[in-house]
């Protein structure tokens, strides 16, 4: 069905009809998480090549290392990506958002964000702190003042009900990025709550862990990578960022976004009725139900005990060892 | 010092076991507070000489015509105590002072919880209302009936009181406990074959699971859930389940007063007094606490003792007080985090277990 030779749709981001972004967006974490830098730069390249113009980013993955190696890639390419980080202030003051912004585009190399995104919104009290005088809602009016950066967004994969308030905070969001793939349709569910709010409003919806995060519910068999992939990519999103870490999945996720035709909404409806019952409690979801893919930083700044096992605390830990490497080898 | 609802196995029992412990052991100064430490000082010193006698009033347990101590002995803790002997001589003075409610579950400590409180109270078995769990996580009527006669044994009795489903913390737990020869069945036979006077469930996780629960219009007798100052304002068991549960006349059992491990005292948001008088102000039957030793049991008889009620007013100042702390949850560890599901629920659920996703 799919016509590989074709491109990769571009749709509208959100109210923002003249900016067109693609299907396909390619996520930032996994980047970090490449073998080495060479192969880092060969999968932003090779998704650039392939039609993929969304990349995504962030402050804190990797300590740095994932904006790092794809400011690398970039070089001579800025012009060709909508490029997105987002910064990890989780509540705390505007400043800090400032000082983060500044790191972010030296390491990608760039004067300037398409989009900056609040990372991780996942507490109940964020929308609050966000807005507060002298919170990040400053930092983000005053970097766009500056021209370091055209849209705001947020990001968070915890519950709609937070999302939904962050959205009625009073501030001028041009998009939101949340977890959507067949088991969110029935959990705590983004697709129910949040999507057809922000459809409505005009405000680009950013779909992201299309596989849940981790690819557990591919690994352990209740559902295909590329049903889930196709599913994420038929709703009513602007794009669909997932990770990929070898060039292999690049080359697999580009089969299936290039010359994509949304499943009709019978098929959607198959899928959904083959995860209902493994969805129930959340098995797959975990960044909805436990800590895991919370970072540090929001963990510190939120007074919740950090994860030991996490790669962000071993690269935090081991890269105060000063052996003279940038980026400590350190497993997930 | 912490409440009741807890985990069963694996090697995360040990560590949670070892830190409540290390919590216990600075209880009577740190955690008993500016008020009470004068008092649990004493109490200290005259152990075993003359003890304090205190009286710990009672309540109205629900409709069952009974009446409860407004304290509870809770059970994962009493399956921490050193020995037998030390069980015994929490029990048994538990007992003295008009304490009567002993909590417990199947699966606590791999059933070493029930039968500390099964050996302590032995010869007093019809001074205390006896509570158990069943640990089913979504399994069926069989699983359940066949818990019941090992909680049965080990707590050397031939019925139970309070028989409740525990740790009712995943989504679809209530579709899998109301489906056709699921474990509200077993509750309802237990009661039946007169092997239990009372049922109930509890949870931890959320109150929109709690009234999922009640929603089906089943007797129960009795729910538990976490009351507690930082519960007021963050997912808020008491707003929302305390309210449907007193208007449907089900004895209400609090627990996690002081956060689940104490951690809204070590931290220093409030003190034990505090937390403990905050819960026992609710229109509840019984405030289930964790106690692992005589020293921290000693410290809450003489809050539960000298208990006077806190006002709505002086409710209110406290959640005001510690606003910035329960906005996100952070003491509030079994609503946000998965580090208070027990591993066999997680193993039923099909999650990673305790030592492999600690929170």
């Amino acid at each position: 069905m799919a016509d590989t030779s074709a491109a990769i749709p571009v749709r509208p981001f959100g109210k923002h009809g003249d900016v067109r972004i693609s299907a396909l967006g390619l996520g930032g974490h996994y980047i970090g998480q490449a073998a080495d830098e060479k192969t880092a730069i060969r999968i932003v390249h090779g998704a650039i090549d392939g039609g993929a113009t969304f990349v995504d980013n962030c402050w804190e993955y990797h300590r740095g290392k994932s904006e790092a190696w794809m400011g690398a890639a970039l070089k001579g390419k800025r012009d060709k990506v909508f490029l997105m980080t987002k910064v990890c202030t989780h509540g705390r003051e505007g400043m800090l958002a400032m000082q983060m912004l500044e790191q972010s585009l030296t390491r990608l190399g760039t004067d300037h964000l398409d989009l900056w995104q609040i990372h991780g919104v996942a507490f109940e009290n964020d929308p609050e702190l966000f807005i507060r005088p002298g919170g990040a809602a400053e930092a983000l009016r005053k970097a766009k003042e500056q021209g370091k950066v055209r849209f705001f967004g947020f990001t968070g994969h915890k519950r709609p009900e937070i999302h939904l308030s962050m959205l009625n905070v009073g501030f001028e969001w041009d998009a939101v990025q949340m977890p959507l793939n067949p088991f969110d349709s029935h959990f705590l569910s983004f697709e129910q709550l949040m999507l057809p709010e922000l459809n409505k409003r005009g405000v680009a919806a950013l779909g992201m862990k299309p596989l849940g995060g981790n690819g557990d519910m591919v690994k352990k068999g209740a559902i295909t990578a590329e049903q889930a992939l196709r599913y994420a990519m038929s709703l009513p999103v602007t794009t669909t960022i997932t990770g990929m870490e070898t060039l292999d999945v690049l080359e697999q996720n580009l089969k299936i976004a290039q010359g994509f035709i949304p499943l009709a909404e019978a098929e959607m409806q198959k899928i959904r009725e083959q995860v209902q019952q493994a969805a129930g409690d959340g098995r797959f979801e975990p960044y909805k139900t436990s800590l895991k893919y919370d970072n540090p930083e929001a963990r510190l700044a939120h007074g919740f005990p950090i994860d030991d096992q996490s790669v962000e605390v071993k690269e935090m830990l081991k890269a105060t060892q000063n052996e003279g490497h940038p980026w400590p080898q350190v497993t997930a | 010092m912490a409440a009741g609802d807890g985990v069963s196995s694996g090697a995360f029992d040990v560590s949670r076991r070892t830190f409540l412990r290390s919590a216990a052991l600075s209880g009577a100064g740190a955690l008993a507070g500016r008020e009470a430490s004068a008092a649990s000082r004493t109490n200290r010193e005259d152990q075993g000489e003359t003890m304090p006698s205190y009286t710990v009033p009672r309540r109205a347990f629900g409709k069952t015509g009974e009446q409860v101590s407004i304290l509870g002995v809770g059970g994962f803790h009493l399956g921490a105590t050193k020995d037998q002997q030390e069980a015994n001589a929490l029990v048994g003075r538990a007992l003295d002072c008009g304490i009567n409610f002993f909590d417990n579950a199947w699966e606590y400590k791999e059933g070493l919880a029930e039968e500390r409180l099964g050996t302590a109270l032995k010869g007093k078995r019809d001074q205390a209302i006896v509570m158990t769990k069943v640990c089913t996580h979504g399994r069926d009527k069989s699983v359940a009936m066949q818990q019941l006669e090992e909680s049965l044994r080990r707590l050397g009795t031939d019925h139970l009181d309070v028989w409740q489903i525990h740790e009712v913390v995943y989504y679809n737990d209530p579709d899998l406990i109301f489906r056709p020869d699921g474990a509200i069945e077993a509750l309802a036979q237990a009661k039946q074959q007169g092997k239990v006077r009372w049922v109930g469930f509890t949870g931890h996780k959320h109150p929109d699971i709690h009234l999922k629960m009640l929603s089906h219009d089943f007797p129960f007798d009795t729910v538990q859930m976490p009351l507690n100052a930082f519960d007021a304002r963050f997912r808020s068991f008491q707003q929302r389940v305390l309210s449907e549960a007193n208007r449907r006349g089900i004895a209400v059992l609090g627990m996690k007063s002081l956060g689940g491990s104490g951690e809204m005292v070590t931290h220093g948001s409030i003190t034990a007094e505090e937390g403990l008088r905050y819960a026992m102000s609710l229109p509840v039957a019984t405030t289930i606490s964790g106690m692992d030793s005589l020293e921290v049991l000693e410290q809450n008889l003489a809050i539960a003792a000298n208990f006077k009620p806190m006002t709505e007013g002086e409710r209110k100042a406290l959640e005001d007080r510690v606003r910035a702390w329960s906005a996100d949850g952070r003491y509030e560890l079994f609503k946000t985090t998965m580090k208070y599901d027990g591993d066999l629920g997680r193993q039923q659920h099909q999650f990673p277990v305790a030592e492999k996703m600690p929170a």
